[in-house]
């Protein structure tokens, strides 16, 4: 008999599936099962973790135009 | 001892390079300390001394419970009375509520408010009033970003010394901008106006009749300076001149009177028209009326003699004690000097915005020392040869490179009347200086500033230019030009006028106030979207198109450290795709491109895929001019590629399209250089826009972080970037690159090895020093001839730790004994060499 | 057919009609028939009585009736004028908007309104002081305020019946409100009990203008008067409505047409001529704002404010469309030049009128593109299938049944929603345990 796994399906682009699969390279929590180049398994309890996680890791590459403003007013 | 002769000394290494920074400035990088080095830290030193007090606008304080029980803080200008409503605390928490300054019954046709926290100006530039408005604001404040509607400018301490030095008054300045604003100028920026001029501006060092005066519109500052201890004892009697109980001299303030700029008469002999001068008459005329005739000094200017040798004690004098002069050579009435007569050729015309630039330098009727900032292309030269014919007397021009001083020699002689053979050119190959009494003299700055053992033949043209007096220095690309070179440089030359151009004044890390110092204020900046509507620059359709990673290329770089991750998001296959698909777009339309890489071993990995000309830092001289010919005349080569020599050394009127695949970190300097290559162009395509600039970024990866960045100068000219996240047809390309995963798993396997190759050395710069191309490659083994191999290791190191560092240009490596200290990580090699020698610092 | 009572066959209708009309007339056909105006059965046409009587009625001018209202005929000795009763629609509608935003109120809404906006969805909470904005409420904002009106007006015929009310009479008076003329009293002699009922309701949306809970007469406003403009007028019916907000706050006596109008450059900044604070707090929500003079509002569009105001539940398309619709006269005169050029390049052009500029809309829409990276879903991943043809049984059933989201035939794994798992395993256990 097959088995049902349960778990949150995820689709997405291969870069944010690269990014998923390295975040739970530390941890091994939260990649239940690769499936294919667009789609992964998650852990059901993790799915908000990933979404702040993804949001931190990609804000690094966004450049706020403010933060510049803001720390020269500061100074 | 002044700073200019301590500054000669001799070295045991041979210096003759001069080709581009990367490859001839050292500094500070070897594994003994040089006596070149101590004195780099002895300059910098004094530097650090001399440099003008900042002013800062006084931080709002926190009012607590004087108007009402709901808010706590508001601007510290408002008046006690003032009661924020319900949405002012989205405003900074109430501090940038402003709306107590109430608005003038005639708002409406007052261009500008003034922000009381920060001097910042909104300005309305569809209002009537605008362009008067733009010309006073660009020279009392800084532009921060002026696109269609709304322009933004800045009053800073700096941008307000730059006022004073042009001759605006702090009244006026004040009145002239009630005037203009819709609002009531707050206190604390008038306060902060008063502070900032009170003392910059009054005092000037003028030349005139061979003498040094210092000279003032206000006798009581000059007697205030007679008693200093210092500057006391430094007046000299003047034999000739009435002098007061004081001391003091009095005359007439000089005016331009009848000194005519070249080239700005028009055909029909109308004088071109001041707009400040006219919103002044306006404002200032009414004053003038009201005012009290016996108060009426204007007209006077006071002075007191010098002699020639406490000219630099008084500079530094008068610093100290926050009176920094400003520097006027009276060249009319310089009769020591000999004339140089040149003219501009009657058919040389000079635009609108040069000639406004000029009318700053020469306002009063003497050379006045300073920056003048004009976009690429917009003809920066032509403002320095004319500045030259107005002043006529000996000239000296500093260049980045070997290529621009010919280019600057000939347009010398193409625009005005000057003879070859009053014209020497000071390069590597060439030391024959001219015979007359006045010349031109042009060269690079490494040249004169790099003082390590030169030959004979060198020395003897140093002495040539050290002995005479310059009556002007013209110091082309002053942004690429590290700080302690350009004091090598000023102190080493002695010129009476310095004009300073550039195209970029881009605050990046401070450099500005040095520049401030050195040169002197900045006179003058253009508008680039103003030129770009008028047809002297090109218009640009920006780009930023968006190359997703490919998985195996995404996941070794979410696996690698921040250094090795560069080469894999510039290699990155789709990229690559991007970059051919666009080429051959371009030159179907018949384009001619250029694709821009910083990084040397990408440049030849695409470029040689391609089947493309490139050109980088050691690619001979030969060899460049015979690619370069063949990209402008020769229809059958379109595309060439070139590495950061292109940005300084390369003069390419023809591209019309620009690709950029890799890039410094977030240069906005380079940015906007780059985009200058394309500025020239004037064919006139679809839609308005006669050149299209692509920027190519790995999505995903810290490239997009960087690329933003850099687009921030430009994206605050007007340039609106537009985002391309899928090329049309790209996979439908014949012969499209890396299209199997084969192909690019081979791709990503040789990226990988050259990031161990490199074993901390950063890529770029092994292949700096290689000629040839293709399997040719050859390594060089050094510049010089002298070459010992711990010197040319030192260099390469020093190259790559301003890659490292993120080294936007060569100011890192003067100061990166600040910078690297941000630095986490660092290969033990250079831990070594660099860092132990830090500690002797 | 409104004269005639004789039902008709539908192919005379084609006999009527021009052969290069047919998609016209079949679109008629068909909007009149949802609108159950026109019954067809067997081919055969016939046309609603009620409605045949009324429209002939009013055509013919025979009864009048009371659908557009009885003026009064005595003079208001309180007479007001057209401008006190914008002022007095504006502040009451702006009144429930400042509510929702939270903005400190003296005076907040009525329970009534309290009471819709909670059944509306727009706002979350048991007690006045508790009430939150929710998604809905804050997408809501960006609208237009026929929009908004139109969305409570709704929920208020919807909650008529349980309010005792009758629906038909609900909506008879709201349509008779869209067709009274502005600035004129009208009578309340004709309103039915459930009509008079209403007039509180109205009152506190600005809907009307009553002097006294007792007075005979009462005024429409000019919320109510454009509350049935079609679409053509509408858009200027709203910005005039928009127009009328903003001036009602402004008393500095700036142009009309700057007033509430918005400047948004390609370097992301944001100048807004504006000191309503209704507008200024709507501003916040997308925007990060800086600074406030008597007439301006400064601020920038960045990523973190879209995405506060996306994750919101606000639309990329609400933010560009509300930019656009208070765009200011210089940005127009732009767009309209830039498009002159393109024309002037490509008569044929397929560019359109862009009021923004289009690395703004681009830029919002790609930050809005940057939420919707990942997907997920609930459910349950099948697999360790024997052999292929139990895997393809399963996966062809819980296609059928429409809950298979996700399968891969080489490796023989399926994902089901978490709702469809139980069916699937039944079906499993079915199938395979016979096997």
């Amino acid at each position: 008999m097959p088995r049902a796994i349960k778990g949150v399906l995820v689709e997405c682009d291969a870069s944010i599936r690269a990014l998923i699969v390295r975040i739970d390279s530390e941890r091994h929590d939260v990649v239940i099962q690769e499936l294919d180049e667009t789609h992964l398994l998650i852990d059901s309890t993790k799915v908000e973790f990933v979404k702040n996680e993804l949001n931190r890791l990609l804000a690094k590459n966004t450049y706020n135009p403010l933060e510049e403003e803001e720390l020269a007013a500061a100074n | 001892m002044s700073l200019r002769t301590g500054a000669q000394k001799n070295y045991t290494a041979e210096y003759d390079n001069e080709d581009d920074f990367s490859d001839s400035t050292n500094t500070s990088v070897s594994e003994n300390p040089t006596e070149e080095e101590d004195e780099d830290q002895l300059l910098d030193e004094d530097f650090n001394a001399q440099r003008p007090k900042k002013i800062t606008i006084k931080k709002p304080k926190v009012k607590s419970g004087t108007n009402n029980s709901q808010s706590t803080n508001v601007s510290v200008d408002a008046p006690p009375e003032f009661v924020p409503d319900v949405v002012s605390k989205m405003f900074n928490n109430n501090r940038h509520d402003f709306t107590y300054l109430k608005l003038k019954p005639d708002h409406a046709s007052r261009p500008l408010w003034i922000s009381p926290s920060d001097g910042r100006i909104i300005l309305e530039s569809f209002s009537p009033l605008a362009e008067q408005a733009q010309d006073f604001l660009v020279t009392i404040a800084e532009p921060i970003s002026r696109p269609s509607h709304i322009h933004e400018y800045r009053i800073t301490a700096y941008s307000l010394y730059a006022a004073v030095s042009v001759g605006l008054e702090t009244d006026d300045i004040i009145a002239v901008l009630n005037r203009l604003s819709k609002v009531p100028v707050a206190p604390s920026i008038i306060e902060f106006i008063k502070g900032a001029t009170v003392s910059y501006g009054k005092v000037k060092l003028v030349l005139k009749h061979n003498r040094y005066f210092v000279e003032s519109t206000q006798a009581d500052i000059l007697q205030m300076l007679l008693k200093d201890e210092v500057l006391g004892k430094l007046r000299i009697d003047s034999t000739d001149q009435i002098t007061s109980s004081s001391g003091l001299a009095t005359e007439k303030a000089p005016e331009k009177g009848d000194l005519v700029i070249p080239g700005t008469k028009k055909p029909n002999g109308e004088e071109v028209n001041d707009d400040v001068a006219d919103i002044y008459a306006s404002v200032v005329g009414e004053r003038a009326e009201e005012e009290d005739d016996d108060d009426d000094d204007l007209d006077a200017v006071h002075s007191f003699e010098i002699s020639h040798e406490s000219v630099e004690i008084v500079k530094k004098r008068c610093q100290e004690i926050d009176y920094p002069v400003l520097e006027e050579y009276d060249f009319r009435n310089d009769s020591r000097n000999p004339d140089l007569d040149i003219d501009l050729k009657p058919s040389t015309q000079i635009r609108p915005y040069q000639e406004k630039s000029l009318s700053k330098m020469f306002g009063n009727g003497r050379a006045r020392s300073g920056i003048i900032v004009l976009p690429c292309g917009a003809g920066k030269t032509l403002v320095g040869i004319t500045a030259a014919c107005t002043i006529r007397k000996s000239v000296i021009v500093l260049c980045t490179s070997s290529v621009s001083v010919m280019q600057w020699r000939q347009q010398f002689l193409q625009w005005c009347t000057i003879q070859p053979e009053n014209v020497a050119v000071f390069t590597s190959d060439n030391k024959e200086m001219f015979q007359s009494e006045a010349g031109l003299v042009v060269s690079t700055y490494s040249m004169v500033a790099n003082t390590r053992n030169r030959s004979h033949d060198s020395q003897k043209v140093m002495d040539f230019l050290t002995s005479r007096e310059w009556g002007f220095i013209i110091l082309d690309e002053v942004h690429v030009v590290p700080a302690a070179m350009f004091r090598r440089v000023v102190t080493t030359i002695a010129a009476h006028a310095k004009l300073g151009l550039t195209a970029t004044l881009v605050r990046e890390d401070d450099k500005i106030s040095d520049l401030n110092f050195l040169i002197g204020p900045k006179l003058y900046e253009a508008n680039w979207m103003d030129l770009a509507q008028k047809g002297h620059i090109a218009n640009v359709q920006c780009a930023e198109v968006w190359c997703p990673m490919t998985s195996e290329f995404y996941q070794e770089y979410l696996r690698e450290s921040a250094r090795k991750r560069m080469l894999l998001y510039i290699m990155n296959p789709t990229k690559f795709q991007a970059c051919q698909f666009l080429i051959h777009y371009h030159e179907q339309r018949g384009d001619k491109i250029i694709v821009f890489a910083d990084n040397v071993y990408a440049l030849q990995e695409y470029a040689l895929k391609l089947g493309k000309p490139f050109i980088y830092g050691s690619t001979p001289q030969q060899e460049r001019m015979n690619i370069l010919q063949n990209f402008q005349y020769n229809d059958q080569v379109n595309t060439i590629f070139l590495s950061k020599v292109g940005d300084t050394s390369i003069d390419l009127p023809e591209a019309t399209c620009l690709i950029q695949i890799s890039s410094h970190y977030g240069s906005r300097r380079q940015e906007a250089q780059r985009l200058g290559r394309i500025l020239r162009a004037k064919r006139r395509n679809d839609e308005g826009f006669n050149a299209f600039f692509y920027s190519l970024v790995s999505k995903d990866t810290q490239e997009m972080y960087y690329s933003t960045k850099r687009q921030a100068f430009l994206v605050d000219q007007g340039y609106a970037f537009k985002v391309i996240t899928h090329l049309h047809g790209m996979e439908n390309l014949p012969n499209l690159a890396y299209s199997s995963v084969r192909e690019r798993r081979e791709l990503l396997q040789e990226v990988l090895l050259k990031n161990e190759d490199a074993a901390g050395l950063e890529i770029g710069d092994d292949a700096d020093n290689s000629v040839g191309r293709g399997s040719n490659v050859i390594k060089r083994s050094g510049s010089n001839s002298n070459n010992n191999n711990n010197r040319s290791k030192a260099q390469r190191t020093a190259g790559s730790l301003a890659s490292l560092a993120g080294g936007e240009d060569m100011a890192y490596v003067e100061y990166s004994s600040n910078k690297n200290k941000e630095l986490k990580e660092h290969h033990p090699l250079i831990q070594k060499m660099y860092y132990k020698n830090m500690k002797k610092k | 057919m409104i004269f005639n009572e004789k039902p008709i066959s539908i192919y005379d209708f084609d006999s009527w009609v021009k052969s290069n009309g047919k998609i016209e007339q079949m679109e008629a056909i068909r909007s009149i028939k949802s609108l159950h105006l026109l019954k067809e059965s067997n081919e055969i046409c016939i046309l609603n009585p009620v409605f045949r009587k009324n429209l002939r009625n009013v055509l013919t001018g025979s009864e009048i009736g009371v659908s557009f209202g009885i003026p009064c005929d005595t003079d208001d000795l309180n007479k007001v004028d057209i401008e006190f009763l914008d002022n007095y629609a504006s502040k009451k509608w702006e009144t429930i908007l400042h509510f929702m935003v939270g903005t400190e109120l003296n005076e907040i809404p009525s329970a009534g309104v309290l009471s819709l906006l909670r059944h509306s969805g727009l706002m979350d909470g048991k007690t006045p002081k508790a009430m939150v904005i929710t998604n809905e409420g804050f997408q809501f904002l960006l609208q237009d305020v026929n929009a908004q009106l139109w969305a409570l007006l709704l929920q208020y015929l919807r909650m008529a019946e349980s309010l005792q009310m009758d629906p038909v009479d609900v909506l008879n008076f709201i349509f008779m409100l869209g067709s009274l003329e502005l600035g004129k009293d009208y009578s309340l002699s004709v309103l039915s009990e459930t009509q008079l009922n209403m007039l509180e309701d109205l009152r506190d949306y600005g809907l009307i203008y009553q002097r006294k809970t007792t007075s005979k007469r009462f005024y429409p406003t000019r919320l109510a008067t454009t509350l049935t403009s079609d679409s053509t007028t509408l858009r200027s019916a709203s910005s005039a409505m928009n127009n009328v907000i903003k001036n009602a706050n402004d008393n500095i006596g700036s142009n009309i047409e700057n007033a509430g109008s918005i400047i948004i450059e390609t370097n992301f900044k944001l100048y807004a001529y504006t000191n309503s604070p209704l507008q200024i707090a709507v501003l916040n929500l997308f925007v990060h704002l800086k600074s406030r003079f008597e007439n301006l509002v400064t601020g920038q569009i960045t990523r973190e404010s879209v995405r506060k105001a996306l994750l919101n539940g606000i639309t990329a398309d609400q933010i560009v469309s509300y930019l656009e619709t208070h765009a200011h006269p210089q940005l127009r005169k732009l767009a309209e030049e830039q498009y002159e050029k393109k024309l002037e390049y490509d008569a044929n052009t397929k560019e359109k009128l862009h009021i923004l500029q289009p690395n703004i809309t681009d830029q919002i829409k790609l930050w809005q593109l940057e939420l919707d990276r990942i997907l997920t879903w609930d459910g349950y991943l099948f697999t360790d299938f024997a052999n292929d043809s139990e895997y393809q049984i399963l996966q062809t059933y819980a296609e059928e049944i429409g809950v298979l989201l996700w399968f891969d035939h080489s490796k023989k794994k399926f994902f089901v929603t978490k709702e469809g798992n139980s069916q699937v395993i039944a079906y499993a256990n079915r199938k395979l345990r016979k096997k």
